[in-house]
């Protein structure tokens, strides 16, 4: 029992976790919150589900197919719901614009893809009960994202970029770094990473047009845990969540699962604003 | 010029009859017109009409607080289901009477309303937003869950009302009436010292704790009072809808509700009641598009943030609201300063004592044991290179910082405790090297918000609109009038004041101070970017104001006017006193002319 | 005045009726200056002159309201701040601002974002050459450098980025003095291999030991033109720094 409640909190944990590092790549170039990331989680599994499923493609053909939605998803939020709105020294704006499209993605999946919840079918069909596939893939892909991040980030020159941007970026724009290719890059990057984690996640989420409301949050309270930056923390967070919330609804039932984890996630915001391991960036003098 | 050389009574008074006519004027046609519905469209009209009546009540009070206070609650359906679902429990299950439940729900709204309203106190943006989210899932979950009290997802009836509102038309006058307090209530603190507040605390939080806005406090009213509104709309929704279950609170809803606030403008009254019109009325008219009204909210919203950013209302307002003229020229009259500040009852100059203060930040020494004393009717000089501690030590004086060691006497107090916002209200006045004025609002409501502390009506009193309430606001109205006439503003008193021009701001600050009217005025680099005669000038509202007994410190890197002005010359550097004298003794300072060249 | 100077002579800098300023807050208006190739200018003046934004606005990094800027001939007024440094206009900022959690390689590694890898790293070899003690400490993050450290490695990536206009802001500030002959010493060894500095000073006295030319600048006007050597003459720049420049 417990070991199932284990499996099925990791699986599920991974999915959020992988959100979380979406907000997270995005936040990097642009220090903008964006609420489209859970939207690109349900962009994942529904493509996924149309590909697959309903146009019957094969999987080498259906999973680049939805990374690509997915990417192109993440280019058209930089376009139009960031880039304009960063010019504006009014902090609050990207809220609203990704807010906005964000909607509009939603709703336009409930039209398009329906209102039920469709099964996502098993790709690959190793495993099963509790090593089904279900549950060993998404954590498998999550830890292949965030090591591979993780190179990106240490090992390339792009990666070191998106560092320095993040840091300063005011003395990057100085340096000649080409900020905004830099920043449309990387919106496609947190593209990809949201598509992937809504495809692997579809066996376990479905393919819903309500998820994206959904990962949003549960994809944001790992990196209000773990420090906004921080893709380590975007992990042990969601990994902790899952399984509090796995947990919660075994001892508790479904009602409260969700209050004790909201008082948990205020308790988090208000104590520790910049997270466990998100740096207090003590400004230099 | 004669024109404005009066109180301004006839340009600048809300309580104008002219003036009042034509704010008033669309909202009477409207009135009129919801007034006669009823006799002339059918049933199935009234009820989407009841319906926006029963949307404004709860927009009203979210326009407070996402209009006025600029805090991103999206979450806000969840107090309309909270109303909702008290109302429908009290009278299913209690047997309570059905008008008493409405009051109780909007008692539980109140409550909850203030509870989102904690958070906000330490969240921005997002993370609120992502907050007040949480909470409408929360609250949706725990309606699906808590079967035995609120029928989970079968739900529970709504509360029906006695005769004669317990018909379609006779329910429709219960909300119009209700509609009309709401606005009623919206407008009496839009216009008050809360909505200019409110607003302080949007656009200029630090500016607004310097004027004695109690940030904490005013916030936390605005939610409860919202909550309130919304606790309200939420039994009198589940009224009209006659049964609720917990789908009918989803999150498009709540985002549509925050929609139509700011389509409308943020800090208006009519805009965002439009926008409730339109919110009402597009699923109807787009009947079989339904699912795509969502859709086009969306749109809209991004439209409306990408090009109109304040709003539809700030759009027309930029086009039609009067633009100061060309070619103004900024002539102040000083004689009027004296009627400006006196304080009726309290006539007694005060001191600035700052005893060996000291402040590090990290390993930083910014301040380093500094002496400074500033006494009544002089001007005090505080000079000095780059990162001396000039700015730092107003900081400390106005209360931003707390210094380590060392005290700051205020006459006889020791103020080294005090939070900023209780320093205006000792009569401690500031400006900021970069103005910190309110763009949306009238030049005249800035200078208006230098007497926030010296309001004494409370909030629920204003809403109500008592007469002691608005004769306080007219009484500051004069007074803010004067002090623009007296910097030479007067003529721009009803322009937005990001329309001023750099220059005119600054004077738009030292008007505000004058409002407060202050013993102590605390001046950071007011001349930055003004030109020779603008400097002139200011020099001698400074000098007129420190004859009038005011204690007045003067940072300044136009050394020039330092000299010329002060009484007494402080130079700063490295967190040091370096040198502290009369002009002269400190200009042929040797050590400070080193300084300054950096050897 | 000129038509067609020889090439020799043209200006390496030319700024003409240069406005700029922070939202409705006009800091320069009207500001005329120039460089030539090769040059080493320092432009001092006091807090507030508005020295920084003037460089900003020539690179820039803020926005010119008027005013045309040329390098070497060419007209960069409207070219972003990549777009000058990719012709040679190098702004190295004030306040050290280095990437803290980057090493000092990668840092130097940066500034030759756009060039070919094989290449880069011999442009931070050349820079390694500059400032042989931060080349020790090449695999340590930069946040653990000191500050003296940092702004050196500030200057190495302008250095790396081969410039032929390099503006300093404030290189020495909170650099022990022997770290700022250092500074200067590099900066006199970057004008013999041909790039003219454009170097802001608080420490007047030591960045007039190698400058060629003064530019004082008080609240947002240039007051003082001239030669390094006139300007040395005693009570020339106090008069113009504490505005009894008038009682001339």
């Amino acid at each position: 029992m417990i070991l199932s409640i284990l499996i099925a909190g990791v699986a599920i944990g991974s999915i959020y976790a992988m959100i979380g590092i979406c907000y997270n790549i995005m936040y990097s170039t642009s220090k903008v919150l964006s609420f489209t990331c859970g939207q690109l989680g349900m962009i994942g599994a529904v493509f996924g589900a149309w590909f697959i499923g309903d146009l019957q493609w094969p999987i080498w053909l259906g999973f680049p197919a939805a990374m690509l939605v997915g990417v192109a998803f993440g280019f058209i939020t930089e376009l139009i719901a960031v880039r304009p709105v960063l010019k504006n020294i009014d902090q609050h704006l990207y809220v609203l614009s990704t807010l906005a499209f964000a909607l509009m993605v939603q709703t336009a999946a409930a039209i398009w893809w329906g209102t039920e919840p469709r099964p996502f079918r098993t790709l690959i069909g190793l495993g099963s009960g509790a090593l089904a596939e279900k549950y060993w893939l998404p954590v498998v892909v999550c830890l292949l994202t965030v090591g591979t991040i993780d190179l990106f980030y240490r090992k390339t020159l792009w990666g070191r970029a998106f560092t320095a941007i993040s840091e300063d970026p005011g003395a990057a724009l100085a340096l000649g770094i080409p900020e905004r290719r830099m920043r449309v890059i990387s919106y496609g990057l947190a593209g990809f990473v949201g598509a992937l984690a809504g495809f692997v996640g579809g066996q376990l989420l479905f393919a819903f047009f309500a998820i994206g409301a959904l990962l949003n949050f549960y994809g944001f309270i790992p990196i209000a845990f773990g420090g906004i930056g921080s893709n380590r923390g975007a992990l042990v967070g969601g990994l902790a969540l899952g399984i509090l919330q796995q947990v919660a609804n075994y001892l508790v039932g479904g009602v409260f699962v969700g209050v004790v984890i909201f008082a948990l996630f205020i308790a988090v915001l208000v104590l520790i604003p910049q997270g466990l391991f998100g740096s207090s960036a003590a400004r230099r003098v | 010029m004669s024109t404005f050389s009066n109180s301004g009574k006839g340009v600048a008074d809300p309580a104008n009859p002219g003036r009042l006519i034509s704010q008033f004027a669309p909202l009477a046609a409207a009135l009129l017109i919801a007034g006669i519905l009823p006799s002339f469209v059918d049933n199935y009209w009234i009820q989407i009409a009841s319906l926006a009546c029963i949307y404004w009540v709860l927009i009203a009070g979210l326009n407070l607080i996402v209009g006025y206070a600029g805090q991103l609650a999206i979450g806000f359906v969840g107090l309309l289901a909270i109303g909702a679902y008290t109302a429908a429990i009290l009278c299913e299950k209690l047997g309570v009477p059905s008008l008493v439940a409405l009051v109780l729900a909007g008692c539980s709204g109140a409550f909850f309303g203030f509870v989102i309203g904690l958070p906000s106190l330490r969240l921005k943006n997002f993370y609120f937003a992502m907050t007040t989210l949480g909470f409408a899932t929360i609250v949706t979950q725990v309606a699906l869950g808590w079967e035995s009290l609120t029928g989970g997802g079968i739900g529970l009836p709504g509360p029906v009302f006695p005769a004669p509102f317990n018909s379609s038309v006779g329910f429709y006058y219960l909300v119009l009436a209700m509609a009309l307090i709401a606005t009623y209530l919206l407008r009496n603190i839009a216009i008050s010292n809360f909505g200019r507040g409110l607003v302080a605390v949007r656009d200029a939080e630090v500016a607004a704790e310097a004027m004695g806005v109690p940030v904490v406090r005013l916030k936390l009213v605005t939610f409860t009072f919202s909550g309130g509104l919304a606790g309200l709309a939420g039994a009198l929704y589940a009224a009209r809808q006659t049964y609720i279950t917990p789908d009918a609170f989803t999150f498009d809803l709540s985002v549509m509700f925050f929609i139509a606030v700011l389509i409308g403008g943020r800090g208006r009254i009519v805009g965002p009641m439009v926008g409730t019109a339109i919110l009402t009325l597009l699923p109807e008219i787009a009947a079989p598009l339904v699912a795509w009204s969502t859709f086009a909210y969306g749109l809209l919203l991004l439209l409306v943030v990408l090009i109109v950013p304040g709003g539809m209302a700030d759009y027309i307002d930029k086009i039609f609201k009067k633009r100061p003229i060309a070619n103004r020229i900024t002539a102040p009259k000083v004689g009027v300063i004296s009627a400006v500040i006196s304080r009726a009852g309290d006539k007694a100059a005060t001191s600035i004592v700052v005893k060996n203060v000291a402040l590090a930040f990290g390993g930083v020494r910014a301040l380093d044991g500094v002496d400074l004393e500033v006494q009544p009717g002089t001007i005090h000089g505080l000079i000095g290179p780059n990162g001396s501690g000039k700015t730092t030590l107003l900081n400390v004086i106005s209360g931003y910082y707390a210094a380590n060691q060392g005290t700051i006497f205020f006459g006889e107090h020791d103020i080294a405790g005090m939070p900023v916002q209780s320093r205006s209200g000792l009569g401690i006045a500031r400006t900021f090297q970069t103005p910190r004025v309110l763009g949306n609002l009238s030049v005249l409501e800035n200078a208006m918000l230098g007497a926030y502390s010296q309001f004494s009506s409370s909030f629920p009193l204003t809403a109500l609109g008592l007469p002691n309430s608005r004769r306080e606001d007219k009484a500051i109205r004069e007074r803010a009038y004067r002090a623009l006439t007296a910097v030479g503003l007067a003529h721009c008193a009803e322009s937005r004041a990001d329309q001023l021009q750099h220059t005119e701001q600054r004077f738009l600050e030292i008007a505000r101070c004058l409002v407060m009217q202050p013993k102590i005025l605390l001046l950071d680099e007011p001349a930055a970017g003004l030109a020779h005669n603008e400097i002139e000038n200011l020099g001698t509202l400074i000098e007129e104001m420190c004859s009038l007994g005011v204690a007045i410190l003067l940072i300044e890197h136009h050394t020039d006017l330092v000299f010329r002005i002060s009484g007494h010359v402080t130079v700063l550097n490295l967190g040091k006193v370096l040198a502290s004298g009369t002009p002269s003794e400190v200009r042929t300072n040797k050590e400070v002319i080193n300084a300054y060249l950096g050897t | 005045m000129h038509t067609s100077a020889p090439e020799s002579v043209r200006p390496l800098l030319s700024v003409k009726g240069l406005a700029a300023g922070y939202g409705s807050l006009r800091v320069i208006e009207n500001l005329d200056m120039s460089m030539g190739q090769g040059e080493i200018v320092a432009l001092v003046g006091p807090n507030g002159a508005g020295k920084s934004t003037l460089v900003k606005a020539i690179s820039s990094l803020i926005l010119k309201t008027a005013g045309t800027v040329t390098l070497d001939g060419d007209e960069i007024t409207k070219l972003s701040p990549r777009e000058c440094g990719k012709r040679g206009l190098v702004h190295v900022l004030e306040g050290h601002r280095v990437f803290a959690p980057l090493t000092v390689e990668e840092n130097l590694l940066l500034a030759a974002f756009d060039v070919p890898a094989a290449r880069r790293l011999e442009l931070v070899e050349e820079a390694y050459a500059f400032f042989p003690d931060i080349a020790k400490k090449r695999h340590d993050k930069a946040g653990a450098l000191s500050g003296g450290q940092q702004q050196m490695l500030a200057v190495g990536q302008g250095i790396v980025r081969r410039p032929k206009l390099l503006i300093l802001d404030e290189p020495s500030a909170g650099l022990a003095p022997v770290l700022i002959d250092r500074v200067l010493e590099v900066v006199e060894s970057l004008r013999a291999k041909g790039a003219a500095i454009l170097l802001i000073e608080q420490a007047v006295e030591k960045a007039l030991r190698v400058a060629d030319r003064v530019y004082v600048m008080v609240h947002g006007k240039i007051v003082l033109n001239t030669d390094a050597a006139s300007a040395r003459a005693p009570g020339v720049l106090e008069a113009a720094y504490l505005g009894t420049s008038t009682n001339q």
